[in-house]
């Protein structure tokens, strides 16, 4: 088959995962966007591998590789999602926001130190 | 390159055509889809659609860890995840932000980027598959515990940091709870 | 005799700088090095002045000349017996006046700088008598003035005296451009700043009459301002807050009599430009009327003194403007002393008092100090012009001198002299008046509810008053020797007329005065206020308001204009900020499409640039 087919495929998968990343609110919906990803990137390796008959192997040999690590990022990420949750309460990633950058003057409304300003009613 | 031998070909380019299209249209229903559980199992099925795809591509082991790792532990874990944040199941109207549109043309950017770079440079290049070597678990296996064995080890080690840091994090307690 | 002028000159500010630099570390020394230093400068004085007195030809050096300018500004000494006279007046009184303030601020922790600033007052006095150079006469007297400021805020925790030191400078500054621009129209009008060759050059030149009308009119204001004549008779009283010395010192005998030493040594220019003359002339007329009414109705024994002075400084205008030159120093001279005496002998009073300037809170103490009684009541007497006393020799002489202008003169307008003469007559008899009223009031009666105990004034404090008041006694005898004042001044100053009928209007004065005391007691015309001309108003409302509101104007253009760049560069970095603070929302999807989007547009401008 032309070559272009498969990488096609990992390319128009690849979006559809970056679409999933940028416009899903719960956390667990985002990982799954970054698994669709990560499927593209494989079915990448595997397409070249096929084509270039390394004899190396190194296209299915990353394509390994990537799904060990997929798997030890998924299960690190999933953690967190579930530490956050105790502590929120939620895994809404837009309400997620004490990165922010703040203005200087809001620092004084304040009470304590640890508060957070984009939910001043959840209390950890 | 010997020239392509008839039908034979012809159905692995249909039945890879067939799976590309599931593959690509669960995925959509992943991304899309308003009951999250719903979307954990389109998940499932992208992710066997592409296990299909590399054994069309001539990965047998890889198409078979796939299965084994992607479908059986992470959308296990997925769904685990989703169970214990107590997700709402049943039909939910917010699960995409207000930002839909925006991701979207961003999306489609980069798809566009994407597929035309791969089209462009790839126009005129074949896989050929009649001949080509089955990533078996023979030949998957003496490749990488032979040339590959120092990245293997590593990848080993980084799975056992996976693993503490898992359970670090999970033990974590914060104030106020038992 | 170079040397001599020159010790005159320099004794008082080595004297001022000696005690500054030594003063502070102890007070002992700052009186011995300031009386003596005084005293050093008494005895240079007197032996320069009575070399000069009734002298033919006058002492006149130049020491010290510019090089690059034309005319040069010189520093150049003339001495002649006007000169002479006030040497002799302004050492004599500063002289006593360190005496006295020994005793008056004995306990007063600013004595060393007070006493540096008198040394300091009395080396400008000196600068200004001597001088011939006009440039140095203005920065003589300029200093004056610079003196008189720090001595009358003195007690600067008193809020008056600031004021009044403030409005005593400011009102002497204003007029003192009068005397900047003077000198710069005569300079340019003679090429020379040199007074006697500016005198010279009048008298020889026959100008037509009232050519000089500008450079006499502005000589005119300056003086009317530091001697305080309407409309700029306001600073005197205000001055009272002043230790007593000083106002004895500076605003009786010196520097307000500075004015008319101007006019006298000037006399020639003035002579030339009758139209002056005839302005101090009306300007003389109606200070000498009004400070004596507001003197008649004052119940503050200083401010009685002020006014009086302001009152006895229009009688020497008068005397100038009807041209008695001699009669006008001679009064000068006599003034000084007597209204010296008189200051000096109020700060006994006071002083014994516990430091209450108010006449109510004195009475009956002419048993209780003796000596500071009698030395006043002469003090009184000349001023009333009392036979033998010197006023009554040279108040009357001004008098006849004023008459004779009116009826055969011909520098003043007639109806301005006519009317000088009617108030000066009118004012010696509220003179009188007022003399008699403060001399029962502080020695006679009985003493007020609640007086503090009485204790007379240290001997250092009444030897002064003695010696103050010989010559008010016995100067009389002296001035009325012709020819003591330079040998072209020698016309006769005693009209047996004039002076029988200024004795009958003074007995007669006086005798109302005391009946009036014997049948009402201390209130012997009521509480009768004279309404002031609002010239403090006019000067409130063209002068303080726009000067405040150009004030405000100026600290709201530094705040709003100047400040609000400053603060503008705040808080437009703080508006930068915060726009670029929306970039960090801490939403990471957010952050994330950025990167891709960026990542997308190298990855277009690789290809498009490859």
């Amino acid at each position: 088959m032309p070559l272009w087919w498969p990488l096609l495929v990992a390319s128009l998968l690849f979006a559809i995962g970056v679409y999933g990343v940028l416009v899903r609110r719960n956390a667990v919906l985002v990982l799954m966007g970054v698994e669709l990803m990560l499927n593209a990137v494989n079915i990448n390796f595997v397409a070249f591998d096929a084509q270039l008959r390394d004899v190396l192997h190194g296209g299915q040999t990353f394509a390994l590789f990537i799904i060990v690590i997929a798997a030890a990022e998924i299960g690190l990420a999933l953690a967190i999602v579930l530490l956050v949750f105790r502590t929120h309460g939620h895994i809404e990633v837009d309400d997620l926001r004490e990165l922010a950058d703040r203005d200087v003057g809001d620092l004084d409304k304040l009470d304590h130190p640890g508060e957070r300003l984009d939910h001043p009613g959840r209390v950890s | 390159m010997t020239p392509s031998t008839g039908s034979g070909t012809g159905w692995v380019e249909a039945v890879f055509l067939l799976l590309s299209l599931v593959a690509l249209g669960s995925a959509l229903l992943v991304v899309t889809a308003s009951n999250m559980v719903h979307a954990a199992l389109w998940l499932v099925v992208t992710l066997g659609s592409v296990a299909g795809i590399y054994l069309v591509l001539a990965a047998e082991f890889v198409a078979w860890v796939q299965v084994l790792i992607y479908v059986g532990a992470v959308v296990v874990l997925l769904l685990f995840a989703l169970m214990l944040t107590r997700a709402p199941t049943g039909r939910q109207d917010d699960l995409d932000a207000r930002r839909a549109l925006p991701a979207a043309a961003v999306a489609v950017l980069v798809a566009a980027l994407l597929g035309a770079t791969v089209v462009a440079g790839f126009h005129d290049v074949r896989i050929d598959l009649d001949d080509a070597v089955v990533g078996s678990a023979e030949t998957t296996g003496t490749t990488v515990f032979t040339m590959w064995v120092l990245p293997f080890e590593v990848l080993s080690v980084l799975l056992l940091a996976a693993l503490v840091g898992a359970i670090v994090l999970s033990r974590l307690r914060t104030d106020g709870e038992t | 005799m170079n040397e001599v002028v020159l010790a005159v000159l320099a004794v008082p500010f080595a004297t001022a700088l000696v005690t500054v630099l030594i003063g502070h570390h102890s007070t002992g020394a700052a009186k011995g090095i300031s009386v003596g230093g005084s005293a050093i400068g008494l005895v240079l004085a007197w032996a320069l002045a009575l070399a000069h007195l009734g002298a033919a030809e006058p002492f006149s050096r130049v020491f010290a000349s510019t090089d690059g300018i034309a005319p040069p500004i010189e520093l150049a000494a003339y001495v002649d017996p006007l000169c002479a006279a006030m040497l002799l007046l302004a050492t004599t009184v500063a002289f006593l006046v360190q005496v006295y303030s020994l005793g008056y601020l004995e306990h007063d922790p600013r004595y060393p700088s007070y006493t540096a600033l008198v040394s300091l007052f009395t080396g400008a006095m000196v600068t200004v008598v001597t001088a011939d150079d006009l440039w140095m006469l203005l920065v003589g007297w300029e200093l004056m003035g610079a003196c008189s400021y720090f001595l009358i805020a003195h007690h600067w925790e008193l809020a008056d005296a600031r004021a009044g030191a403030v409005k005593a400078f400011l009102i002497t500054r204003t007029a003192d451009l009068g005397l900047l621009f003077a000198i710069f129209v005569l300079g340019q009008r003679f090429g020379s700043y040199r007074i006697s060759t500016i005198m010279a050059a009048i008298v020889d030149g026959a100008l037509p009459r009232d050519e000089l009308w500008l450079p006499a009119l502005l000589v005119a204001v300056a003086v009317m301002g530091k001697s305080a004549q309407v409309p700029f008779h306001t600073w005197l009283p205000d001055a009272m807050p002043g230790p007593t010395p000083i106002s004895a010192l500076i605003h009786a005998a010196t520097m307000v009599a500075a004015g008319v030493f101007l006019v006298a040594r000037m006399y020639p220019l003035f002579l030339s430009a009758p139209s002056a003359l005839t302005l101090l002339a009306g300007v003389a007329a109606v200070t000498m009327f009004l400070a004596a009414l507001y003197a008649l109705v004052s119940s503050d024994l200083k401010r009685v003194l002020a006014w009086s002075t302001v009152s006895q400084l229009a009688y020497m205008f008068g005397a100038l403007a009807a041209g008695a030159w001699s009669a006008a120093v001679l009064h000068l001279m006599a003034h000084g002393a007597f209204k010296a005496l008189l200051f000096l002998a109020a700060g006994s009073v006071v002083h014994a008092v516990g430091g209450s300037t108010s006449m109510d809170a004195m009475g009956g103490l002419r048993d209780k100090v003796p000596d500071t009684f009698v030395t006043m009541t002469i003090g009184f007497a000349a001023l009333a012009g009392v036979v033998p006393l010197v006023g009554f020799f040279t108040k009357d002489a001004v008098i006849h001198a004023a008459y004779e202008e009116a009826a055969h003169g011909r520098l003043v307008w007639p109806w301005v002299a006519w009317l000088l003469l009617a108030s000066m007559v009118l004012t010696a008899v509220l003179t009188v008046a007022y003399s008699m009223r403060a001399w029962l009031l502080v020695f006679f009666g009985d003493a007020p509810r609640g007086a503090v105990e009485v204790h007379d004034a240290p001997a250092v404090m009444r030897v002064p008053l003695v010696l103050l008041a010989i010559p008010t006694a016995l100067g009389g005898l002296v001035l009325i020797v012709p020819g003591i004042l330079g040998p072209d001044r020698d016309e006769n100053l005693f009209h047996a007329s004039t002076s029988v009928l200024m004795t009958v209007l003074v007995v007669a004065s006086g005798t109302v005065v005391v009946w009036l005391w014997s049948r009402r007691g201390r209130e012997m015309w009521g509480r009768v206020s004279v309404p002031h001309p609002p010239i403090d108003v006019v000067y409130e409302r063209a002068l303080v308001r726009p000067v405040h509101g150009l004030a405000a104007l100026v600290r709201a253009g530094d705040r709003d204009v100047i400040d609000a760049y400053a603060d503008g560069a705040a808080a437009s970095t703080r508006g930068v900020g915060w726009l670029f603070r929306r970039a960090q929302n801490g939403s990471v999807q957010g952050y994330l499409m950025v990167v891709v989007v960026g990542a997308a547009a190298i990855a277009v401008a690789a290809g498009v640039l490859a």
